[in-house]
């Protein structure tokens, strides 16, 4: 099974084929692969706890999904606290991840 | 401690990333967010290729101007904000002392927008063999897609 990374730098709301994303992502971990899903740029409006948006990052994450949040991306959009199922995270985090290697990256 | 889990199993540490990049100046903030994670790969001694087209060649067109902000919103803004490409220029620069970028704008797209002359220095005005390169020599490639 491969390790994989999506990056969500767009709002899951903003586009009709948003939701989508954690849906793939759902589907790859079902089938036993290592997801990150990490959230980048607008990709963190979603994650805002008691967002609106019904994405449920919990459940993701109960599939075994490692969600993560860009802290710059949060602090920019007055983001203080996270959906359950999202973890704080930043760039740093996510270029170590990068260091050790994925075997396919997926930019949204 | 991972050795007996195939998704954990051992792996070449990458040396080298490619990143496609066409999202151009004031457009969004892929070119930002781009250049932040070149940064911290870069720290960590990893190589990065930036293969830029499309909108993103310019990013490194050198008659950028820095413009002053209104009075109003300076105690906010602070005097005036760079443009993107005076990142680019220090990532350059910083790419000296430790592992290296290269920045190379693909020459139909910069013809296009009339800024194939108007690169800043150590932007390399090259082509899809670069982009060929780029990837054939990556361990890792990240290709930020184009918001239409």
């Amino acid at each position: 099974m491969g390790r994989l990374l999506v990056v969500d730098s767009r709002d899951l709301t903003e586009y009709a084929k948003g939701p989508s994303l954690p849906l793939l992502v759902e589907e790859l971990c079902r089938q036993g692969h290592d997801v990150t899903l990490f959230l980048v740029e607008n990709g963190v409006i979603a994650a805002r706890r008691g967002a609106a948006a019904g994405i449920a990052f919990d459940a993701l994450s109960d599939t075994g999904a490692h969600i993560l949040a860009d802290d710059v991306s949060c602090r920019a959009r007055g983001i203080r606290e996270l959906a359950p199922g999202v973890s704080p995270s930043d760039l740093d985090h996510l270029a170590d991840k990068i260091a050790d290697g994925f075997d396919n990256i997926l930019w949204y | 401690m991972h050795n007996d889990d195939p998704v954990h199993k051992a792996r070449k540490r990458v040396r080298r990333v490619a990143i496609v990049l066409s999202t151009g100046s004031y457009q969004r903030e892929a070119p930002t967010t781009v250049l932040r994670l070149a940064e911290k790969l870069l720290e960590r001694g990893i190589e990065v290729n930036v293969w830029a087209f499309e909108e993103a060649v310019t990013l490194t067109n050198r008659e950028q101007i820095e413009h002053n902000e209104p009075p109003s919103l300076k105690p906010v803004l602070g005097e005036s904000h760079a443009p993107v490409g005076r990142f680019i220029d220090q990532l350059l620069r910083a790419g000296l002392h430790g592992a290296k970028m290269d920045w190379v704008t693909c020459i139909l797209c910069a013809q296009e927008r009339g800024v194939e002359k108007h690169q800043m220095g150590g932007a390399i005005v090259g082509t899809l063999g670069d982009l060929w390169k780029f990837v054939g020599g990556a361990d890792q490639v990240i290709a930020i897609p184009a918001y239409r």
